[in-house]
């Protein structure tokens, strides 16, 4: 080590341990933004990665139908034979129980239960021969014997389900019994968006279950292709044949990818905005704290200047410091990232597969790292340019940073400000009051980084929040082309669902509890599309006093139809023009009445004016409770004296639908609050310890003239809430105006049907709680902070 | 003179020891001493001996570590930070050897913040007063001004005019003319002979032989003791050279 690294690093150790206090907290922020930044890079990584992994293992299908009822297979074989594109095929029959026809025990402890929370589809299948296989929790695939079963693996958590369990099917005709062998991971319904899950048996276990009765028999048409860019094609293909199944959900691969990746990316992506706003937020301080430092030593770089030490020499030797604190943290943050990355991702490693570690799953996080590392240095180094401008004489006699000619312009400023500042004029008995603001004017350089601070931590927790409202309001199924109502009933296509439409609906209308019943039947028209006919998802019913939220234009009347945004998009139609929609076979021409916006069936769905109780895909009904009814009981009613209708709360209805974004937000909501208050606090607290620390002679002062300790730090005190409150009252304001549409404009690009997005806030928690606590957070820093001054010999602060 | 024994300000067994340090910082051992009304006192000692200590501890800046100060009779140091800050903003006044002054105030508002926060109903009085101090201190001319556009001399003389916005009993300088030539040193020292003169009792510490000979008494501190007294009587400006002269002498003894 030649001599003048060894006093570079003699200068960076000595200031280290002589500043401890404001180099521990700075510190710490820079180690939270490494933190965040690496975990933010690894859980993306490490996601992919799982999700690539069960995709490789599992083989998913390029496309997928969902159906249920009569199909015809021979046009199913038909339609193959025409496509060469297909590398293979096949048709997966599955029977569908509700979870409370599903029990299970524990032998050896007695407990037992049943699946009943559970609200999605619970699918027994078979095991795939060729592709679209369930992958157990070694990575292999399956092949129960008779009695045995394979469950999701999501249930192992839910339900706390372990191996040698025993499961119950109830079925007309008794019970099934079968003994959980192991778990599955499904690449299809693996994410929490799915609507379904699927269990593994054996063979002769699904004949017995078919035999028996009171299973809902549902088929998946799956193709895997040649090319997975010939996806829309074929899809287009597929849904222009009339002749084949396809009156359920249509799904390709790559929403199989998005959504799984979204449900739990959007925890990654939120992480890595956090520890983007937090580098930001690191690196105001970074400058603020450099900045600081040279003021306080410039008498000392002026005596190294004035010795002949180059101006290179100097900002090295502070730039040391400041490498060796980065680098220091960027190694501290990354490894406790890797600690909160597993502990992030164990659900998705449980629910997807366990991830290959290869080169990417290091560079990411470094790379991550590196740039945090630059950014820190880069401005370190722009600031340390400042001391090339350091004048010797300047420096060394008054102490100050600035040369002569910005010496002339401060003094001019302040003399100007001063001469204005008026003790004299003021009106008011609060000399502290008065005091504290003509400070924070009259320092606003310094101060503002308070206010940005809290606007950027305001931003930050109220847009997850204002989200997270927004999609669990019940008024929100406006944005999902749903009306605004109570109860919704879901009569999917079965041989009887005609019937059933009929019954329900009369008791309905006939329950006094009930008022304002409509009903609507899902119609699959047919359209000309780019390239022939395609499916169009119509729901007929009766639309007079919708409560459809619509960007553009109206409800349908008779003759019109309405378009979701996709739709429209889709076929390039606006309202008021007419487009030709058939059914059977039969042509009619619409006028399109509006556009609205809608997050089912992948967001391309219609609406005609009409009704239609025969034949149709599917029924819904929708009902309001007359007041003081509770929602719920009635639901639980008809789900009850219909089994074959799903019956529920609209609320939970709205609540299932999203379940996978809104579990999303809560967490970013969660995640953001936390570390936004304490964010808040750490860059509060730094503030203050620098800021008092510059402010001695100030309070000395003060105490001399006569302040008491109690005043001198009110003062403080208040200037920190002002400007903790003015930063936090304009993020707030922002966050309601200007975010909505950021926002807005996020959600719009994820395609999820919805165009335009505004909030649907919790006022009192958003806009009265959040900011409280957030000025709670940073008066109660300052409060923490300046309690030290008390008792303090005040003719220390005096001394220098 | 009865009124000349009237002690104002007084202090017993007064020490203070700084706990700052390891090991603690002994640096007042018990000092007995009493301030008569109207008095020039000045303090001196070698750099170090708990000269400046003595002021702020004996004005309640610093709490005392042991023994009680007295003004008019009443404990100082029995009283809470609030109290004894509010003994300061009314009777007591500062001067230091540098220029403590709020920045962000011009010289006038520096000097009129504590007359507003001792009586912030009576501004108009408290304006009054404060030009009239400006006029009679002779840097009128600059109240507007920034603390960074005004000469040595006219702070230091601003001080002063601070220290007295609240008329205070007793007026504390701790080397007023540290930092100052030697003209300036004696507008500064003229300043503080004015006030003497007008009846404010005056404690000053200096390490200056000739401003020291302005006082009507000199104590000298030896590492935190009182050592010894001097009584050199009323100063006036024929007797300048002699009372030098004296004191340098005294000095000398105590291996000043
Ligand atoms: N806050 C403090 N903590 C610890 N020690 C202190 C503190 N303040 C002063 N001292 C010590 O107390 C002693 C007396 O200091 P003081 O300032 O009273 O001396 P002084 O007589 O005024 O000296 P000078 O003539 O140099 O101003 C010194 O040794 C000093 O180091
Ligand atoms: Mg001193």
């Amino acid at each position: 080590m030649n001599k003048r690294e060894s006093l570079y690093l003699r200068y960076a150790s000595n200031d280290l341990i002589k500043n401890k206090g404001v180099n521990t907290a700075l510190i710490v922020i820079l180690v939270l933004s490494a933190f965040l930044m690496a975990t933010g890079a690894m859980v993306m990584e490490r996601l992919i990665g799982s999700v690539d992994q069960l995709f490789d293992e599992a083989q998913p299908p390029h496309f997928l139908q969902m159906h249920k009822g009569d199909y015809d297979p021979d046009a199913l074989e038909r339609f193959a034979a025409e496509h060469p594109e297909i590398d293979a095929w096949l048709v997966e029959e599955m029977l569908g129980f509700d979870g409370a026809a599903i029990a299970w025990d524990r032998p050896e402890t007695d407990e037992s239960g049943d699946l009943a929370d559970s609200l999605i589809d619970n699918l027994f299948v078979t095991q795939n021969r060729e592709f679209d296989f369930l992958i157990d929790e070694s990575g292999a695939i399956p092949e129960p014997s008779r009695g045995e079963v394979y469950v999701p693996v999501a249930y192992k958590q839910q339900f706390e389900l372990r191996a040698g369990d025993e499961l119950q099917v109830k079925t007309d005709s008794g019970t099934l019994d079968l003994r959980v062998e192991g778990f599955v991971r499904d690449s299809q319904m693996a994410s929490s968006l799915s609507s379904a899950t699927r269990f593994l048996i054996s063979e002769d276990d699904f004949e017995e279950l078919e035999r028996s009765g009171g299973g809902a028999p549902e088929i998946i048409v799956e193709y895997l292709l040649t090319d997975a860019a010939l996806i829309p094609d074929f899809q287009r293909a597929y849904e222009s044949d009339e002749s084949l199944p396809k009156n359920g959900q249509a799904v390709t691969y790559q929403m199989i990818r998005i959504i799984n990746a979204f449900s739990d990316g959007l925890v990654a992506v939120a992480l890595v905005f956090l520890s983007l706003l937090l580098i930001a937020i690191a690196l105001l301080n970074a400058r603020f704290v450099i900045r600081g430092k040279l003021e306080d030593e410039v008498r000392e770089i002026g005596a190294m200047k004035a010795i002949g030490l180059p101006d290179k020499s100097i900002a090295r030797l502070y730039l040391a410091k400041y490498s060796v604190m980065t680098l220091l943290a960027c190694i501290v943050g990354g490894l406790l990232a890797v600690v909160a990355t597993n502990l992030l991702t164990r659900g998705v490693q449980v629910n997807y597969a366990e991830a290959p570690v290869g080169a990417a799953t290091v560079l990411v996080p470094v790379i991550g790292l590196a740039l945090v590392y630059l950014f820190v240095i880069a401005i370190c180094r722009r600031v340390l340019g400042r001391v090339r401008k350091i004048q010797v004489v300047n420096a060394m006699v008054h102490g100050s940073t600035l040369s002569d000619r910005q010496t002339a312009r401060r003094a001019k400023r302040q003399a100007r400000r001063v001469r204005r500042s008026g003790l004299a004029s003021f009106r008011g008995r609060s000399v502290n009051g008065r005091l504290a603001l003509l400070d924070i004017r009259a320092d606003a350089r310094q101060w503002i980084l308070i206010p940005v601070v809290f606007f950027l931590v305001a931003v930050l927790i109220t847009l997850p929040m204002n989200l997270l409202s927004t999609f669990e309001s019940p008024r929100f199924v406006t944005y999902m082309g749903a009306p605004e109502s109570d109860i919704r009933a879901d009569l999917q296509f079965s041989e009887h669902v005609d019937r059933l439409r009929t019954e329900v609906l009369s008791d309905m209308r006939e329950d006094d509890r009930l008022t304002d019943v409509r009903a609507f039947s899902n119609l699959l028209y047919e359209i000309e599309g780019e390239e022939g006919l395609e499916t169009l998802r119509v729901e007929v019913g009766d639309y007079s006093g919708d409560t459809v939220e619509y960007l553009r234009g109206e409800p349908p009347e008779s003759g019109q139809i309405a378009l979701s945004v996709l739709n429209a998009d889709k076929y390039g139609v606006s309202t008021g023009e007419e487009i030709t929609v058939s059914l059977g076979g039969e042509a009619t021409p619409v006028v399109v009445s509006g556009v609205y916006q809608d997050v089912t069936s992948g967001g391309h769905t219609a609406k005609m004016q009409g009704e239609v109780a025969t034949d149709a895909a599917g029924y819904v009904i929708y009902a309001d409770t007359v007041d003081g009814t509770d929602a719920a009981a009635v639901a639980d009613d008809y789900g009850e004296r219909f089994p074959a209708a799903a019956v529920i709360p609209m609320r939970e209805y709205v609540q299932q639908t999203l379940s996978y974004v809104t579990g999303a937000f809560l967490s970013a909501a969660v995640l953001s609050l936390i570390f936004g208050i304490g964010v808040a606090v750490l860059i509060t607290s730094l503030f203050l310890k620098l800021r008092l620390t510059s402010e001695r002679r100030k309070m000395g002062t003060m105490s001399a003239i006569g302040f008491s300790t109690g005043e001198i730090i009110t003062q403080v005190r208040l200037k920190t809430l002002v400007a903790v409150a003015v930063g936090t009252l304009a993020g707030v304001v922002f966050a309601a105006t200007a975010g909505e549409s950021l926002v807005g404009a996020f959600i719009s690009l994820a395609g999820l049907g919805i165009a335009d997005l505004s909030f649907i806030p919790n006022p009192l928690l958003v806009y009265a709680a959040y900011p409280l606590i957030l000025i709670a957070a940073g008066y109660l820093g300052a409060v923490t902070l300046t309690a030290g001054l008390r008792g303090a010999d005040k003719s220390s602060w005096l001394r220098g | 003179m009865t009124q000349a024994d009237h002690v104002t300000l007084e202090s017993r067994d007064l020490t203070k020891t700084y706990y700052s340090t390891d090991p603690p910082t002994q640096v007042l051992n018990g000092i007995d001493l009493s301030v008569r009304e109207g008095e020039f006192l000045v303090v001196m000692g070698a750099s170090g001996s708990g000269k400046s200590t003595l002021l702020y501890s004996v004005s309640g800046m610093d709490r005392p570590t042991g023994g009680s100060v007295l003004l008019e009779g009443r404990d100082l140091t029995s009283l809470s930070d609030k109290e004894a800050s509010r003994v300061r903003l009314t009777t007591m006044g500062f001067v230091f050897q540098q220029a403590f002054f709020l920045n962000n105030l011009n010289i006038r508002d520096n000097i009129l913040l504590p007359a507003l926060k001792a009586a912030p109903k009576e501004k108009d009085a408290a304006i009054a007063r404060v030009d009239a101090l400006l006029e009679r201190f002779g840097i009128a001319h600059v109240k507007q001004h920034g603390i960074t556009q005004v000469s040595g001399g006219q702070l230091q003389r601003a001080s002063i005019c601070r220290a007295l916005a609240c008329e205070p009993s007793v007026l504390f300088a701790d080397e007023p003319t540290g930092a100052l030539n030697s003209s300036m040193s004696a507008e500064v020292m003229d300043a503080l002979t004015d006030v003497h003169r007008a009846g404010t009792t005056v404690v000053m510490v200096t390490h200056d032989p000739a401003c020291a000979a302005r006082g009507d008494r000199v104590i000298y501190l030896r590492d935190g003791l009182l050592v010894d007294t001097r009584e050199l009587g009323t100063w006036s400006e024929d007797e300048a050279g002699r009372r030098e002269d004296d004191l340098f002498a005294w000095l000398r003894k105590k291996g000043f």
